[in-house]
């Protein structure tokens, strides 16, 4: 018997006035594993988390998560966990009334777990949320993300305005405690190169569109960069799809799609080219480049910066 | 069902919002009409005090229900709770908030008309044209017009989620359109005497009755509002 799909979604699409946020969207997620939803700004993550958790909903398609929808279902929504990246807090409340009220609703609360963080992080319980800095309070939602325990969990570029030393802290807990309670858990990021140790599969998404659905061990040998002279590195690549260019003088830099096997190799060492690995965010990077072919120059520069 | 109560507990966490900010400002204006009507029998006055400081906590509650919308339904998503359930679980503890309240006020009135208006004559509770009814009435009176000002914060906020600037404006800019439209109607038509006439002859049953109803009406508006509304 195959295991029930933990998140499913067909052909989900959402348009807010002239931008398409989410563009037919088709996924498959198993459960108790640990997904990367990688992507640029406003490229679409945050969108597809909302419709997943019932905060928000598609114009088409289907979302379905462990085969029902989530709107408006109170039993499916019990089961997951969603604190946004931007998510707003009773005006009043102070932190530990947030983990109050978060342990009343999700039943695997784990106070003690809780508690535990909130020592790690350094955070002050008896503040107003609003008296909060973007760092701590991008903590609260970390604590409430980790210790809901939920079946699903969803972290919104969790790590903002985290020093680096509460952004290894929040790795560190998050893998040790998914050893103990396996459950799943979306990931979304921008800071791709920090994270990629984690993720067990990607998901790449820019322009409402899913570029990458591939297990992270798989996805870091698709690319491969082959580096030397212009007119041997052109021989050796063929018609391989090239994702990324550079080239300096007669030195040419070529990332391509390919899978290389030890002959290959050997050949490109006899031609005297380098080949050098690509990492995941210089493949995320380059994939989301490809896809925007005529923009492509401006967005380079950014994403170098 | 039990997530409803949950919501309602998650509400009152900060006991502030719903229960000690209302007494507050209910203590505060009352202690401060007891101090004007006590300056105004020492310059020998003996005319019958009146004092419209019992609404003072109602119009409170216009901003609460503003407040617990925009504010707390964020959250509330974050918590994934259903629409639905928020939705039942803050207006039935409002519900039930308001009830206490008018209880409170019917009771306070007893005592008010015992002690003779606090030994000087004032009606701050039991205004005469609310306390010649029933029990009944008097405390569905007070009752209707606090769910009935709590509901205006609520439709108004839950407009707002769901359909942000636009829906505000879209919303205002109807409502002064019907509202111009009526006093031109009146004006033109020479309606006003006939208006009033028929607007001071409303008792207080009438008053709870319609206002109630109105309620209602709003309270089935900010449901259906809300379904689709989003964080």
């Amino acid at each position: 018997m195959p295991r029930t799909t933990a998140i499913a979604t067909r052909e989900l699409s959402k348009t807010y006035k002239d931008v398409r946020a989410l563009d037919n969207v088709s996924l498959e997620l198993e459960p108790d594993r640990i997904y990367g939803l990688l992507g640029r700004n406003g490229a679409g993550k945050t969108t597809l988390m909302s419709i997943l958790t019932g905060q928000n909903y598609a114009d088409q398609g289907t979302a379905e998560i462990f085969g029902h929808a989530p709107f408006e279902h109170d039993p499916t929504l019990s089961r997951i966990c969603f604190i946004r990246e931007s998510q707003k807090y009773p005006d009043d409340f102070k932190v530990h009334q947030a983990f109050k009220s978060a342990a009343l609703f999700f039943e695997n609360w784990d106070e003690e777990l809780a508690q535990d963080l909130v020592e790690a992080f350094a955070l002050p319980t008896r503040r107003r949320i609003k008296k909060l800095s973007r760092g701590q309070l991008s903590a609260v939602g970390v604590i409430i993300g980790m210790a809901s325990r939920a079946d699903i969990t969803f972290f919104d570029e969790p790590y903002l305005g985290l020093d680096a030393v509460a952004r290894q802290i929040f790795y560190d807990r998050l893998v040790e405690d998914f050893a103990e309670y396996p459950r799943t858990i979306v990931l979304s990021s921008h800071l791709i190169d920090e994270v990629a140790n984690l993720l067990e599969h990607v998901i790449v998404i820019d322009k409402g569109r899913i570029v990458i659905d591939s297990d992270a061990e798989e996805l870091r040998g698709t690319a491969v960069t082959v580096t030397g002279e212009d007119a041997k590195v052109q021989e050796f690549i063929g018609s391989a799809q090239i994702i990324h260019r550079d080239a300096l003088g007669a030195l040419a830099s070529v990332t391509i799609k390919a899978k290389l096997d030890s002959e290959q190799r050997e050949q490109a060492k006899l031609m005297g080219l380098d080949l050098s690995p690509v990492s995941l965010q210089q493949l995320v990077v380059r994939s989301a480049l490809s896809s925007t072919t005529e923009t492509g120059i401006d967005e380079r520069t950014e994403a170098r910066k | 069902m039990n997530r409803i109560i949950k919501v309602a507990r998650m509400q009152l966490i900060n006991k502030a919002t719903f229960i000690g900010i209302p007494l507050i400002i209910l203590g505060g204006s009352f202690l401060f009409t007891l101090a004007i009507w006590w300056l105004v029998r020492r310059n020998g006055s003996d005319e019958g005090l009146y004092s419209g400081g019992a609404q003072a906590p109602m119009w409170y509650f216009l901003a609460l229900g503003i407040q617990a919308l925009t504010l707390t339904f964020p959250f509330s998503m974050a918590m994934s709770i259903s629409r639905r359930t928020f939705y039942l679980g803050t207006v039935a503890l409002f519900s039930v908030c308001a009830l206490v309240l008018s209880v409170f006020y019917y009771l306070i009135g007893l005592l008010e008309v015992a002690t003779g208006g606090w030994g000087m004559g004032g009606q701050f509770f039991a205004l005469q044209w609310i306390a010649d009814n029933n029990w009944l009435v008097q405390i569905l009176f007070y009752f209707v017009l606090m769910v009935l000002l709590f509901m205006v914060g609520f439709l108004i906020a839950t407009i707002y989620m769901r359909w942000r600037t636009t829906g505000m404006v879209v919303f205002f800019t109807l409502l002064g359109v019907v509202v111009l439209g009526i006093i031109a109607l009146f004006t033109f038509g020479n309606y006003w005497d006939q208006f009033w006439s028929w607007a001071l002859n409303w008792t207080a049953a009438g008053i709870t009755l319609w206002g109630g109803l109105v309620a209602l009406l709003m309270a089935g508006g900010s449901y259906l509002t809300l379904r689709k509304a989003t964080a």
